[in-house]
């Protein structure tokens, strides 16, 4: 794998690791639209920007 | 709604569906690889609309929102966390996609089965496979069935319902293969990310605007933003609903067969990143959806009733209800189509082309196509009995496809991993799954999809620890992922 993989993938697993653990300590009694809601809306969008730069160099050829 | 609109609305689509379908034919479909990957030369769009619709079934629009309406906006983490698990086709899609054409595999488990140089592995994986995916096509056709007979009040009956929706299935698989299904279900992806949209901002709007929407969220059901809420998503139901579908893309073959299909890895690429905003934006409108009818109203008895009110609320124009209410109907139909290919190749190709001698191509072709009505009917006569074991099996569906998840990992990423290993991993698992759900067992409160995943972990590195892995293949099959993805990334 390279470099680059592999530390995308790891910020990835820590992504997917707040998306557990972020509504269910910080925000679960934050009963508001920039609770829960807001969190993961705003993981699921760094976890596009990072496949985007996973896949950017994806070529063309064969 | 009326009867009378909603049959006119189903044969406009039907025609054009078919249309497009015969427009698909492009080249020959008179090999596996021209029928069921459409000779590996889709392109990025019609690869991201067809991934799209094939993974959301109709049970987005209805089952997240009535999810939703029930358990609030942890309903909307599971799908996010879901969401996320696609980022897998980023580490495995490339994977699958040099090997697939080096060795010329049609099917996720004629791969593993060559990996691990076991015939058996293959057969074992494809029937895990059918035993678990022909009863969730079972209940996505007993879905439009019910769909269908609830919003015309009975004027299309269940069983109308549950017709016209294998007939189309069949249809569009066999005009050509996988490049009708692709198409079709492009169309009706469109259709439904463009007409849910509209439905959303009609109903923002009709609640008073975005302020207006949270504002009675937050002062009429504060519990609906957070999680554990009311209770319904506590952190282990939570975590034992999404483990499984975070390994989706990868455990389930319908969508990862697909990661053989696309010409380049640039179309690869455009079909993960096509996916990630369709899924964003589905996931948001289907949650706001059930968020909505929670407004609207707050005592409906069945939470599946959610969107089927909603659509007929005075908030929407009837006409565009019915559109929604057809594309959902077609949402259904994209899902099980796929489902009919990928179970059909994996029938002829991995279980009777290694139990017979002499199976050529040609062949496995017949085979296949013969089979794909075979298991239309079986689902059909399935959802039909809607028997207690069918709706278990769907249920378990997720977990059950995830024991699979240890052997793909380790064909790519670990040389020690053997054929037994993986043959023990998966039947012996499958089946636990089976029992946890068949007797409604949650041991120390896990379910049984974290039960799966590891059971079949343990198992897998245990067996292969004490048995002969094929060291020779394993060495010569990433070493060309490695050499070929280091020069096309670089």
């Amino acid at each position: 794998m390279h470099k680059r993989e592999i530390l995308l993938g790891l910020l990835l697993l820590v992504i997917v690791l707040l998306g557990y653990i972020l509504p269910y300590t910080v925000f679960t009694n934050v009963a508001k639209w920039y609770g829960s809601f807001l969190v993961w809306t705003v993981l699921a969008l760094i976890v596009i920007g990072i496949n985007y730069f996973l896949t950017r160099n994806w070529g063309d050829d064969q | 709604m009326s009867p009378l609109l909603v049959w006119g609305m189903i044969i406009i689509y039907v025609i054009f569906a078919i249309l497009l379908a015969f427009l698909s034919k492009n080249g020959k479909q008179n090999s596996m690889v021209g029928y069921f990957l459409g000779d590996r030369k889709l392109n990025g769009f019609v690869s991201a609309l067809s991934y799209s619709a094939t993974t959301y079934s109709a049970f987005m629009l209805v089952g997240l929102a009535g999810l939703t309406y029930n358990g609030g906006v942890g309903a909307y983490g599971f799908e996010i966390i879901y969401f996320m698990g696609v980022s897998l086709v980023a580490i495995f899609g490339p994977r699958f996609w040099v090997v697939g054409k080096k060795y010329g595999y049609v099917t996720p488990s004629e791969m593993l089965g060559d990996r691990y140089q076991s015939k058996l592995v293959a057969i074992v994986i494809a029937v895990s496979s059918c035993l678990f995916l022909i009863p969730y096509s079972a209940v996505q056709l007993t879905g439009i069935g019910y769909l269908l007979q609830g919003v015309t009040g009975g004027a299309i009956s269940y069983t109308t319902g549950v017709i016209i929706a294998t007939l189309l299935a069949l249809l569009f698989t066999f005009i050509a293969g996988i490049r009708s299904v692709a198409w079709t279900d492009s169309l009706q992806a469109l259709i439904m990310i463009v007409t849910s949209i509209i439905v959303v901002i009609l109903i923002i709007n009709g609640l008073g605007g975005l302020t207006g929407f949270f504002d009675q969220l937050q002062s009429n059901q504060p519990e609906s933003l957070t999680v554990p809420g009311n209770g319904f998503f506590n952190f282990w139901t939570f975590l034992g609903l999404t483990i499984p579908w975070f390994f989706f893309s990868i455990s389930n073959p319908q969508v990862s067969q697909r990661l053989y299909m696309p010409e380049s890895l640039k179309s690869l690429r455009h079909m993960l990143m096509g996916f990630l905003i369709f899924g964003f934006i589905y996931t948001i409108v289907s949650v706001v959806w059930g968020f909505s009818a929670s407004i609207l109203y707050p005592d409906l008895e069945n939470a599946d009733l959610a969107t089927p009110m909603l659509l007929s609320s005075d908030l929407v124009p009837p006409i565009l209800g019915v559109i929604v209410m057809v594309g959902i109907m077609a949402a259904a139909i994209s899902t099980i189509d796929s489902i009919l290919l990928t179970l059909a190749s994996m029938f002829s190709r991995d279980v009777v082309g290694n139990l017979t001698k002499q199976s050529t191509d040609k062949k496995q072709l017949t085979i296949g196509k013969l089979v794909i009505p075979i298991i239309a009917i079986l689902a059909f006569l399935f959802a039909q009995l809607q028997l207690d074991l069918i709706a278990v099996l769907s249920v378990a569906s997720s977990a059950g496809l995830i024991v699979s998840v240890p052997a793909i990992i380790g064909a790519f990423f670990w040389k020690k991993g053997s054929a037994i290993a993986v043959i023990l991993s998966v039947s012996v698992s499958s089946i636990v799954v089976i029992l946890l759900e068949f007797f409604k067992l949650v041991p120390f409160g896990l379910k049984s999809g974290i039960w799966g995943l590891l059971l079949s972990t343990s198992i897998f590195i245990i067996v292969s620890f004490m048995s002969k892995a094929p060291i020779h293949k394993a060495e010569e099959f990433l070493e060309y992922i490695k050499v070929t993805l280091s020069k096309s990334k670089a």
